[in-house]
This record gives C-alpha cells, structure tokens and sequence, in this order.
C-alpha cells in the first residue's frame, strides 16, 4: 500500500468475469480499494454505476478520487499507469510486446466470450454444437498465443502475470463451471496442454486465489438463468 | 551497433499494408503522417487477399498491418498506441494523463464497437430495419455531442484538445463515410443543427492537411458506395436522393455491372468498409 494514492472503489457483480479482471489486476498490483457489490444488475441497477457509467451502465468500473474509469482492459491498463510505481508491471515495456498482449487480450474479447454465449444460448443442438466447434478453435489459437509470449514461462507475461493473464483469468472461474454444467474442457489438457498447465498455475496463485468467486456459485447462477429462461419461452408458447 | 536484431529500432523501414476505401487504413496512414513517419505503401486487393497479408496477419486476415522491422501489427488502434509506444518523442496521439487516456481508449472502444456498426448497418438495410439503425445511429452521436457540450471534451476544438489526438483519427477517419451514406442511402445523419459540436469538430477534422492528404476523394467514395450498395440490395440503379430512382427493373445481382466481385465479397467489402466508422 505504500505508494498508493487516492481512494479507489471498484463497482463489481460477483459472477462477472470481466469485474473479476479488475480485481485481478489490483490483487496483483498490491492495491487496496472498496468493493461494491451489484447486487441485482438485471433489474435494479446502483445510483451509483447509473451516473459513473451512464454509457454502457455496466460493471466493472473502477473509482479513483471519484473519476470513473470503465470497461475491464481500459480500467488494467489505467491501473498499470496511475500506479505504475506500485507493485510489478502488467505491460511489457517493449512497444512491440505491449502490442501484442494488448492484440491477444482483444482477441480474448472478441472470440472467447462470444463462443461460449452460442453454447450456453443456443436454442438448438446445432447451435450448441456450433458454439462447442468454435471454442475449440478459439482455445487452440490461444495455445499457440501462449507459447510466442511465454517462450517456454509459465505465464502470458512470463515469469509473472501479465495483461494477457489478467484478460484470460478473468473467465477461470467460467471455465470451470462450465466444466460442471456441461462436462466441457475448455482447456483440455488433451487438446490444449500449454493453457490446462497455465490455469492450474494462474488458479494456484495467492492473489488470484483472494479474488476468485466460488465456482458453486456460478453453476448455481447458471442454472437459475437456465431455468428462467425456459420459465419464459414456454409461457410465450402458452399464449 | 548493439542488439540490432533485439528490436525494431526507430530507423527500420516501415511499410503498410492497407486497402484506399478501408478507414481502418486510412488512421494508420494519418497517424504515420501526423507523427512525420516515412512509410512504404502497399495496396491490397480484399477480394483476392496476398499470401504477404495472410501470413503477417493469419489470425483475422485484415487490413491494416504495418510491418516495422520485420515485424507484422494488425488492428488499428492497437498499431496507433504501438505508433505512440516506439516514438514517443514525435507528436503523441494519447494525452499523458492516466485519466485522460482512459477517456480517450473509452470512446474509440465506443466508435468500433457502437457507432461504426450502427452506421454500416444503416448503409446495408433498407425500410424499417435501416429506420431503426437510422435511431441507434442518432442515439451514439448524442452522446459523443453530449460529451463535446458537457463532459469530458468539452470546450474543446478537438477531442485531443488545440490539436488532434488518438481519438479524432479514429473517429475521424470513418466520419467522412457519414456524408457518403445519407448521399447514397437518402437517410440523414448528421444534422448540423441536432450535432452542432460533431458536425463543427468534423469540418475542423477534415481541413487539416494531412487528413486531406488521406482521405480519398469524395467523388470515389461516393462511387464506391454507389457499387457496393447496389450490390448487397441486387437493385438496379438503387442510389440515394439523387437516384434515377423510379421503375428499375428488378435485376438481380447477377445483372449488376461487369468486372464486379459476386455478392459475397462485396459483403466481406462491405463489412470492411461499412463498420469503419
């Protein structure tokens, strides 16, 4: 805490994994800070997350001295330079490096994510199958991501965590849920065995540990919205 | 000379791969002349992409990559904060407060992700699906105008404030398409009167020389646009308000001029072009 300045509070929901990002990034960075729960982002969204992100209102968003930073990568790399004498360094300092780990966090963004809405989505069992396939492919390119930026190290960013680590492990704990509701290895150690090592790693970290939510709660939540919205469709079949 | 092979040094060549419609490109190209940075140009076919641009960029296969002592950079803002990052000391598109920064990656997250697709998806529908697009369209530039009366831009000429800065060359290199589309598609966009400040900043924008040096004439991009509407609505003679208009015959696309791509890489064109804002 030496060296950190101001007050920071972070707006978070606990199964977000891009709120559990911004945590990522301040547990590694050794920074302390408020966390305010969203406790019902559906229906009954905070005053304050309506007026610090009236844009987008979405979690997360980090507080510092009362200026709102938003969006999960925008908020790592706010935190990477308004504290950059804190703790170790997200970014390499090569520009070529930063502009590949920035490359491969916004590919995390764009594919990642998307693929495993068409699982969890899908209508059909095509859909599912096709979000199953895609994935896949995802996961296999992010393989062969981890193996140019580790160069044989155990993370993204080397010998320690890195941007690409905190854009990646903001989705483990999904990663295991997902495991739990549909018996899917996203990170099969088969298929993918650079990224099954990695997320035992990541996972076993200290400050990792200190923030990542319990994946019982996720199957829980998952299961909740499942139901719901099967509860939904078949009411609109009813009328 | 030490560690030539480490990295790029600031003398290597540069060199772009890019295509002259794509907005994409042209904030790549504005960034390298506003900064003073020599570079080789290479224009590429998207209908019939090179082996150079597959391989250097295999995982999205897009223009624009800049190629810096050997080595390929793809998407465009990240080679903009690369561009940043390698030369600091030459005219730096990111303000140099932490805050600021944010704000500014904030709205160029905002104008790809929001903005740009609203504004494609006016150019690519018709009737009630183009009216609604037409309303998402109107709903992001409130915001940005909001931000320019209001919030963080506010009194400023540009979103870098007396000078350009990241934002402006993204979000400016993709606004000319908005005069480009109401001509085409007869649907209004920018109404000086509803966005007083945008359409202030724009005019600004685009009468800097080095924009003037990067954007193409309006003339080929309003024939461009012509083609590729035409195409992904299979319409003879579909244009905007200054259309022949009345009683085409309804040819299919097959009947669209000769020495056209087929329908589905004017659509991969298309999406090129029409989500760059």
């Amino acid at each position: 805490m030496a060296g950190q300045s101001g007050e920071l509070k972070l707006l978070g929901m606990f199964a977000s994994p891009f709120a559990l990002r911004a945590k990522l990034a301040l547990s590694f960075k050794g920074l302390s800070y408020e966390y305010l729960e969203e406790k019902d982002l559906q229906n009954n969204k905070s005053e304050l997350l309506l007026k610090s992100n009236p844009v987008h209102k979405k979690v997360p968003v980090l507080i510092h001295n009362d200026k709102p930073v938003c969006e999960s990568m925008i908020i790592v790399q706010y935190i990477e330079e308004a504290f950059a004498s804190v703790g170790p360094s997200l970014l390499p300092s090569d520009p070529y490096e930063r502009a590949v780990a920035r490359f491969w966090a916004a590919y995390i963004d764009e594919k990642l994510f998307s693929s495993w809405m068409m699982v969890f989505r899908g209508k059909t069992d095509e859909e599912k199958a096709e979000g199953t396939k895609q994935s896949f492919a995802v996961a296999a390119t992010l393989e062969g991501a981890l193996a140019e930026c580790s160069k044989g190290k155990p993370f993204f960013g080397g010998d320690s965590v890195g941007y690409v680590d905190v854009a990646l492990g903001g989705f483990v704990a999904w990663v295991h849920a997902i495991e739990k509701l549909y018996g899917l290895k996203v990170f099969d150690a088969g298929k993918t065995p650079l990224l099954a090592a990695w997320l035992e790693r990541f996972c076993a970290l200290e400050a990792a540990k200190a923030v990542m939510p319990e994946v019982e709660k996720l199957v829980e939540l998952a299961k909740m919205r499942q139901a719901q919205a099967a509860a939904a469709a078949a009411a609109a079949q009813g009328n | 000379m030490e560690g030539k092979e480490e990295n790029a040094s600031e003398a290597a060549p540069l060199k772009l791969l890019g295509s002259w419609a794509s907005s994409y490109t042209h904030r790549v190209q504005l960034a390298l002349r506003l900064k003073g940075l020599e570079f080789e140009y290479a224009e590429e076919d998207l209908a019939n992409k090179s082996d150079e641009l597959l391989r250097l960029n295999p995982v999205y296969k897009k223009v624009p990559v800049l190629v810096h002592g050997g080595r390929a950079l793809p998407e465009s803002v990240i080679i903009l904060q690369y561009l940043d990052d390698a030369w600091p000391e030459r005219r730096p598109l990111l303000p140099a407060d932490a805050f600021d920064r944010a704000l500014a990656r904030f709205w160029c997250h905002f104008a790809d992700d929001k903005l740009g697709p609203a504004v494609g998806a006016v150019f690519t529908s018709t009737g009630e699906e183009q009216e609604a697009a037409v309303r998402q369209v109107h709903e992001n530039l409130a915001l940005v105008e909001a931000e320019l009366r209001e919030g963080a831009f506010k009194g400023r000429r540009f979103f870098g404030g007396d000078e350009v800065g990241l934002l402006d060359v993204v979000l400016g290199c993709g606004s000319y398409w908005l005069a480009v589309f109401e001509e085409v598609t007869g649907v209004r966009l920018v109404d000086a009167d509803a966005f007083p400040l945008f359409h202030a900043w724009l005019r600004d924008f685009e009468a800097l020389d080095e924009v003037r040096e990067t954007i193409p004439a309006v003339d080929r991009l309003l024939e461009y646009a012509r083609g590729v509407r035409h195409m992904l609505l299979g319409l003879a003679g579909a244009g905007g308000a200054g259309g022949a208009g009345a009683d085409a015959p309804s040819s299919t696309a097959a009947d669209a001029p000769t020495a056209s791509p087929p329908p589905a890489a004017a659509t991969a064109t298309a999406a090129d072009i029409a989500v760059d804002i």
